[in-house]
């Protein structure tokens, strides 16, 4: 299978259903019954409030949830590569392009980040953390709107944000205009499907979230994407509750290891 | 910003002889951490010091004008964490180069465990676990390893570094910090009274391990003032250091 990435325009991890419905899409990409999903919040340094986010939305589906923190490394002793391979999803968050490529870089992470691409590990990233992908994002890292380079493992460049922010598409349009290579526009809530290099789907979970391609010369094309629906309230899955319990087991379990090997 | 022990934060805010200097944080070896930069402001805020902090991954908010900011400073206090992460992100932005101006116009730089590991030439980085060597900013041109005394695999690969090749440089424990004036040492002093500084040298083949004279600054001689004088036996160690 070819590998595959998914870029969304802007989203989080909250409890509405338009944020809901992307996770839920994501999950069922992955074709498992229980993914393994893994966050990689480094672009915004690794908070602990979006994890703690990530963490309680991702409760309330069949999965199991890890984060990886590069600040945090030194505590958590993952081994890193191992531990992104073995994933069915590895999520992106958003936050500084700037730093997540500069920081990815420092720790050597574009081959380990290729690697579980072209393993068929399904990469999701938002905003930076999907721009990080393209050859080239607009970025807002360092005040003003501009051009910045990612791992160009997809070709073209990406805008995402793209009503919210209407300085980026400013910025975008222009660049494109001057000669950079042109690609895709994301509103928040958003997204497209990509298959090896090529874009096969376009999805929205908002009815007002546009997904544009942007030709050379900065001509907008809006795609008619699917629609993306998550009913609140009708996920009571017993197998959820179930793998709730279990998940909150091993963690006791893994506090009372923690504690006795600190003694 | 060690716990409950101000001593080496009034040091460096002494260095500057100014009754209330102008203190900028820079947290990104810790990505910003918020309870950090709380922690920088509950320390040097309210009257000791003009407390401000540069997130590097919100630029949006705060700061507009980094260059003009970092420069108008006294002093430039760099947070721990991940040495790598932050000499990425420093280079991104173009800081690295705006710290070497303020340090060469007489802006006082200082920072713990990553945030002193960065102005080095070479510095031990433990963050994959055991230590490694990694090329930092080189405004000090000698290697450098934080943390001598609670991680004990530093000092055995800081030797085997040296003896690799690796130029000469110095080790500290928690607590101890050492203080360059330009790029040589200028004195040692702790916060806590056995923490101990350290000059080492590779010797033919072996590695020479100098235990520096390390002052205590919680001594009842240091309590209200700052003793300058200066260290003969340390620069007769350092000039044979570089004659052999």
């Amino acid at each position: 299978m070819a590998p595959r990435l998914v870029a969304l325009g802007g989203h989080e991890f909250r409890s509405r259903s338009d944020e809901l419905a992307i996770v839920e899409y994501l999950l069922r990409l992955t074709g498992k019954e229980c993914p393994r999903i893994c966050l990689l919040p480094t672009a915004s340094g690794d908070p602990q409030e979006g994890i703690q986010r990530f963490y309680t939305t991702l409760d309330r589906f069949a999965c199991e949830p890890s984060h990886v923190s590069l600040f945090r490394l030194e505590r958590e002793r993952v081994d890193l590569r191992e531990h992104l391979l073995a994933q069915d999803l590895v999520y992106v968050a958003g936050g500084s392009m700037l730093n997540l490529i500069a920081i990815w870089r420092a720790h050597g992470l574009f081959s380990v980040m290729r690697e579980a691409w072209e393993r068929g590990v399904l990469m999701a990233g938002q905003s930076a953390g999907a721009m990080c992908w393209f050859e080239h994002g607009i970025t807002a890292s360092a005040g003003e709107p501009k051009v910045a380079a990612g791992m160009g493992l997809l070709p073209g460049s990406l805008c995402v944000h793209y009503a919210r922010d209407p300085h980026r598409r400013t910025a975008y349009l222009k660049a494109v205009r001057d000669g950079l290579a042109p690609g895709f526009a994301l509103d928040d809530g958003a997204g497209v499907l990509f298959e090896g290099r090529r874009a096969v789907e376009a999805f929205s979970a908002r009815p007002d979230a546009r997904v544009i391609r942007v030709l050379a010369g900065g001509v907008e094309v809006p795609l008619r994407p699917i629609g993306l629906r998550h009913r609140l309230g009708l996920n009571r899955d017993p197998a959820v509750d179930e793998l709730r319990e279990l998940r909150r087991a091993r963690e006791q379990l893994r506090g009372v290891r923690a504690r006795a090997f600190a003694r | 910003m060690e716990a409950g022990n101000p001593l080496l934060d009034d040091y460096v805010l002494e260095l500057t002889g100014r009754d209330r200097p102008r203190v900028c944080f820079l947290a990104t070896a810790s990505g910003d951490a918020d309870d950090y930069v709380v922690r920088f402001y509950k320390e040097f805020a309210g009257g000791r010091a003009d407390a401000s902090h540069l997130g590097l991954f919100r630029r949006r908010r705060g700061v507009s004008d980094v260059r003009a900011h970092l420069l108008s400073q006294d002093l430039i206090y760099v947070g721990g964490g991940s040495l790598l992460s932050l000499l990425g992100v420093w280079r991104a932005h173009g800081v690295d180069a705006i710290l070497r101006e303020a340090w060469e116009r007489g802006v006082i730089l200082c920072g713990l465990s990553a945030g002193a590991l960065c102005w080095f030439d070479t510095s031990l980085t433990a963050y994959y676990g055991s230590p490694e060597r990694v090329n930092a900013l080189g405004f000090l041109p000698w290697s450098f390893t934080a943390h001598y005394d609670s991680e004990p695999a530093r000092r055995e690969v800081f030797h085997r570094e040296l003896l690799a090749g690796m130029q000469r440089g110095y080790a500290a424990d928690d607590g101890a910090a050492l203080h360059f004036v330009g790029t040589e040492l200028h004195r040692v002093v702790s916060s806590r009274p056995r923490a101990r500084g350290y000059a080492l040298r590779k010797d033919g083949a072996r590695v020479i391990e100098e235990e520096l004279a390390t002052e205590y600054l919680g001594a009842p001689a240091h309590e209200g003032r700052i003793r300058v004088r200066p260290y003969p036996a340390l620069q007769r160690a350092f000039a044979a250091g570089a004659a052999a």
